[in-house]
């Protein structure tokens, strides 16, 4: 069985650093600037036998329709479903990174986050607690230095044991908007739960894309028999 | 139920504002931040991105850059082009005369010529790679695209245009991170306009043959001719065909780090394996097909070979520019990629019986038209590969064959008005 893992963070994080170190032999440009990997990358790795398939994304800051390379990760993620999804994060830019690990966790993703640049955030004079972030987010969380090769074994491990319990755990929605916008979510969610869409993409995924006016997702509805109703909801 | 009465006219900005404050939430418990810490990337960013010194900073590390690359590579080119050199005058010895040739003028003097520029690239290379390796040139980019922002230009078009001092291939996929149809194609269009390696060898020779200390200035000088171009026809095709209002500003600089040598090496070969790579296919094929267009009919002056039939057709139509039907088919054919341009001229001259390709040119032409030349090799038709790019990535031919109009118009155009300053100013 080889496992798929899907590498995506905001671009300059240190994916392809990540993704070279993975895979042996690899050779992915690695260079100090935003937005060097467009087109995905792939290669194989074995980790304590178990045999990985590894998928290095193009950078992006979020997962909308608006631009082609946030379009190909995301439907990468809502279409092939990766057994893993790795999230990169840059530790020392927390917030906003997080915040993109909400919009994975969304796709229902099954993620596991590595905290690299943790050397530039402790220099930043930033203490981290690892455990408690991972409690809240509901999924591993690994701490890395990839320029120097740190937690990247303790990043595999989790990665394999993440992708051979997939499916076994069902996570509840780390994230909720409150009552009043949830009320709107779930009737969105009644009324495409049993369409041909919801079969291929997570419906409450699709419920948020539709309350966002995603171009791609309103586009997907067009063919749905469900189209005027969901209309009726957002418009 | 109406999702607007709960959620606005924004429903994105409410729910980002809401994953927002979750992550607040979340990091409340498990993040604690020091004191701010001032750090050198905060202190460099104060003079490399600072409102009125970036501009001259960022103009005075390139022409180091330049001059760098143009001085280094000197007695490189020196000892490479002695060896093909040597070889050339060798081969005369080959009992068949077209063999003889072949191998002299075409291979030697075609192929080999183009491969004294090796240097150069690779040096140009090297300073690229230390430049992106310690972060600087994401901070280049910023300062073009602050410029743009202002101009009411997309903001984040320079990171894949400065991806263009290498290839403008790699360039144009990377706007695909570029968010807005109209703010991608424009930045597509314009992408040719950035001086890509392959240019380098006609810079090279031109300005070493016309402008002796000043070449360094020269080639520089076509870089910024570049960028200011690239930045005026955005400009004009956001005024007129592709309209519209441009994203958000909002960039993220990397942090400065300090370059290794080792990672920098391995940066300047991963571009410059792609000029050797050319070499072997490529121009060692334009070269066979050069020398045979300039040879055949067998015994006929080049001038009157099927390269000086090419050459002569068109070259009226470039005489305002002053150059000559040579001039013109190395033109024609550098479409196929722009360094075989001094490719062709090497093969014409060694046909011709001349090795010293500098010193014919410098006999043949004046400084005015060596200009011209380095501008409009920068400034027209694409080589095939990137045409063939633009067609990828804009999905359109109609956009594609814009391009290659639009590129010979503003090529032509730019040849003029330095031909005519030139000409005012007395060099010609």
């Amino acid at each position: 069985m080889v496992y798929t893992v899907a590498l995506i963070g905001n671009p300059n994080v240190g994916k392809s650093v990540i993704f070279n170190n993975l895979v042996p032999g690899a050779r992915q440009h690695v260079g100090n600037w935003p937005g060097k990997t467009v087109e995905k990358k792939e290669g194989k790795c074995v980790h304590k036998g178990t045999e990985l398939k590894i998928v290095d994304l193009p950078g992006t800051y979020s997962l909308t329709a608006r631009a082609v390379d946030e379009l190909v990760s995301r439907n990468y993620i809502v279409e092939e479903k990766p057994d893993v999804v790795v999230h990169i994060i840059d530790a020392s830019n927390i917030e906003r990174n997080l915040y993109f690990t909400f919009l994975l966790l969304e796709l229902e993703a099954n993620v596991v986050v590595a905290l690299n640049m943790f050397d530039v955030a402790k220099e930043k004079g930033y203490t981290i607690d690892v455990k408690q972030l991972s409690k809240q987010l509901g999924v591993p969380v690994v701490p890395t230095v990839a320029t120097a090769n740190e937690g990247l074994d303790k990043l595999k491990d989790e990665i394999v044991y993440a992708a051979q319990k997939k499916g076994l755990v069902k996570v509840k929605p780390v994230i909720t908007y409150g009552q009043k916008i949830e009320d709107v979510i779930d009737s969105i969610v009644d009324i495409i739960k049993d369409g041909m869409l919801a079969q291929k993409y997570p419906p409450r995924w699709l419920a948020i894309k539709l309350l966002e006016n995603d171009k791609d997702v309103l586009e997907k509805i067009k063919g749905s028999r469900h189209h005027r109703e969901l209309m009726e909801v957002i418009s | 139920m109406k999702a607007k009465e709960v959620l606005g006219d924004d429903p994105e900005i409410v729910l980002a504002d809401k994953r927002y404050d979750l992550v607040s939430n979340i990091l409340a418990t498990s993040l604690v931040k020091g004191a701010k810490k001032w750090t050198i990337t905060d202190m460099l960013d104060k003079v490399f991105i600072h409102k009125f010194l970036g501009i001259p900073v960022f103009i005075a590390l390139f022409w180091a850059m330049f001059r760098f690359a143009y001085d280094a590579s000197a007695p490189f080119m020196e000892i490479i082009g002695f060896f093909f050199e040597s070889l050339a005058e060798a081969s005369a010895g080959i009992p068949n005369e077209v063999l003889a040739s072949l191998i002299g003028d075409g291979i030697f003097g075609g192929l080999g010529f183009i491969l004294t520029f090796i240097p150069p690239i690779f040096f140009l290379f090297f300073g690229i790679a230390i430049l992106e390796d310690s972060g600087y040139l994401a901070r280049a980019a910023f300062i073009m695209d602050r410029i743009m922002f202002k101009l009411g230009l997309h903001g984040r078009s320079f990171i894949p245009m400065l991806l263009g001092f290498g290839c403008n291939i790699p360039a144009m996929m990377a706007t695909r991170s570029i968010e807005g149809e109209k703010d991608r194609l424009i930045t597509l269009l314009v992408n040719p306009f950035i001086s890509c390696g392959a240019r380098l060898p006609v810079y090279i020779l031109i300005a070493g043959a016309f402008f002796g200390s000043m070449a360094t200035t020269a080639i520089w000088s076509m870089y910024f001719l570049g960028i200011v171009v690239a930045i005026l026809l955005a400009l004009l095709l956001r005024k007129t065909l592709l309209k519209g209002e441009p994203a958000p500003f909002i960039m993220e600089l990397p942090l400065y780090k300090a370059p290794t040598f080792y990672g920098s090496v391995i940066h300047m070969w991963e571009r410059g394996v792609q000029f050797l790579k050319k070499a072997g296919t490529y121009l060692l094929a334009g070269a066979i097909m050069l020398w045979f267009l300039s040879t055949f009919p067998w015994g006929a002056e080049v001038e009157l070979s099927y390269t000086g039939q090419i050459g002569q057709a068109l070259a009226p139509l470039f005489a305002p520019l002053g150059f000559d039907w040579r001039i013109v088919a190395s033109l024609v054919f550098a479409l196929l990629a722009k360094e075989i341009a001094v490719e062709a001229l090497g093969i014409i001259y060694a046909v011709e019986g001349e090795t010293a390709i500098a010193g014919a040119l410098v006999a043949s032409y004046n400084p005015v038209i060596g200009f011209t030349l380095m501008a409009f090799t920068l400034l027209y038709i694409p080589c095939v590969a990137t045409i063939g790019t633009m067609k990828k990535e804009s999905g359109s031919w109609k956009w594609t064959i814009f391009q290659l109009v639009l590129t010979l118009v503003v090529a032509y155009v730019v040849g003029l008005v330095i031909t005519g300053i030139g000409t005012a100013l007395g060099y010609a």
